[in-house]
């Protein structure tokens, strides 16, 4: 058995700074099943150190823009990539109790949810803070991933924007980081569009899934027939997006996304799994989510 | 949330004759729906009046209602 616990510094991120924008990603010590029924049992996953290290791997990738083929590269800039830390942890050490469980199942689905009021705490036991945070499991029935947006601290500062003429920030800080429920089996896009989701704020701009009727948010609008503008971010003139890429918007939508970089594929939040090309690998962010996230990314790289 | 695999779709329509896609999309969007409010930092701190509380319990509701209709190898 491993010793535990065992703390992997995957990319060590800006040495020069107390806290430096940090991916943690974390083997589940224990499952909540179902979710919201404080049950809890041990994850699969600590029984399977291989398995969690090739998923780390597999984040890495996808966050860093080297899985085969991949285009979407955001993350991977000289400006943005070299400032951000990824850790890991796996500690066999710990038993099925609720501050120790990071993952439930949905008992009205296969979806894999982080219980996000834990993550906190239960990394502070490591010395450890982050922004967004993986909790990887191995479930034997649930395996979708899904996420939970940052709230951030606004009481604390950060770099003003403006969408559309509202006053928003980029904090600094948060008070519960993004967190994504994944899964061993996970590949392709996955981790990255989590990580759009993730990365995003509930009171500054949350990035929603593309691929259904809900909004609005930073990347969603509602109207019809749908608009050539979509919208004005910080003094940029944004284009919509009329045809998702070749999916088409169904007759009975009424929300529309912003301009895509590549027409010919649909964006990384929408359904890449559509992609004419059958290679999710193709697809891009939108360009109004793509800068929104680049901008959050390098709002909380410079923090003091 | 991860998108729903197309092949999944298929097989639900195929082994479930009752199903629909417009009830696939609805089981999406309430599930994706549990994810848009922040369930720690609610931007109103007084007391949520019962019938605002209503739409999400019934909205858990037919969560359920529609994954026994469409996936009911997922039920615990």
């Amino acid at each position: 058995m491993t010793a535990s616990p065992v703390i992997r510094v995957i990319r060590p991120g800006d040495t020069s700074k107390l806290n430096p924008y940090t991916v943690a990603i974390v083997a589940n010590p224990a499952l909540e099943v179902p979710w919201q029924s404080g049950a809890f049992s041990p994850d699969p996953i600590m029984l399977d150190h291989l398995a969690f290290e090739e998923s780390v791997n597999y984040i890495e990738q996808a966050l860093f823009g080297s899985l085969p083929g991949q285009r979407e590269q955001f993350i991977n800039d000289p400006t943005i990539g070299p400032h951000i830390r990824v850790v890991s942890v796996f500690d066999v050490g710990l038993t099925a109790t609720y501050q120790n469980s990071l993952v439930a199942q949905d008992g009205a689905s296969n979806q894999l949810i982080a219980r996000r009021s834990v993550f906190v705490p239960f990394l502070s036991t490591y010395n450890l803070d982050a922004d967004v945070i993986y909790a990887v499991s191995k479930s034997a029935t649930h395996t979708r991933a899904t996420s939970w947006f940052t709230s951030d601290d606004d009481a604390r500062p950060g770099i003003p924007f403006a969408m559309d003429g509202r006053p928003l920030v980029h904090r600094f800080y948060n008070l519960i980081p993004g967190t994504v429920a994944i899964h061993t089996t996970n590949r392709s896009l996955i981790a990255l569009h989590e990580f759009g989701h993730a990365a995003s704020s509930y009171t500054n701009g949350a990035v929603f899934d593309l691929y259904i009727d809900l909004g609005p948010s930073i990347n969603k609008k509602l109207n019809r027939p749908i608009p050539v503008v979509y919208g004005n971010y910080n003094s940029a003139v944004m284009s919509s997006d009329r045809t998702r890429g070749g999916i088409g918007y169904p007759p009975t939508w009424m929300t529309y996304h912003c301009e895509l970089l590549d027409a010919a594929f649909p964006g990384v939040m929408d359904d890449y799994l559509r992609a004419a090309s059958h290679v999710p690998e193709d697809c891009q962010h939108d360009r109004i989510t793509r800068q929104f996230l680049i901008d959050r990314l390098r709002a909380k790289i410079s923090r003091p | 949330m991860e998108p729903i695999k197309p092949e999944v779709k298929e097989r639900v329509l195929r082994e479930q004759p009752q199903a629909t896609p417009e009830e696939i999309e609805e089981y999406e969007k309430l599930l994706a729906q549990r994810f848009t409010s922040d369930p720690d930092f609610q931007p109103t701190p007084a007391p949520i009046p019962s019938a605002l509380l209503a739409p999400d319990q019934q909205g858990e509701q037919r969560l359920l209602e529609l994954q026994r209709k469409l996936f009911p190898e997922t039920i615990q």
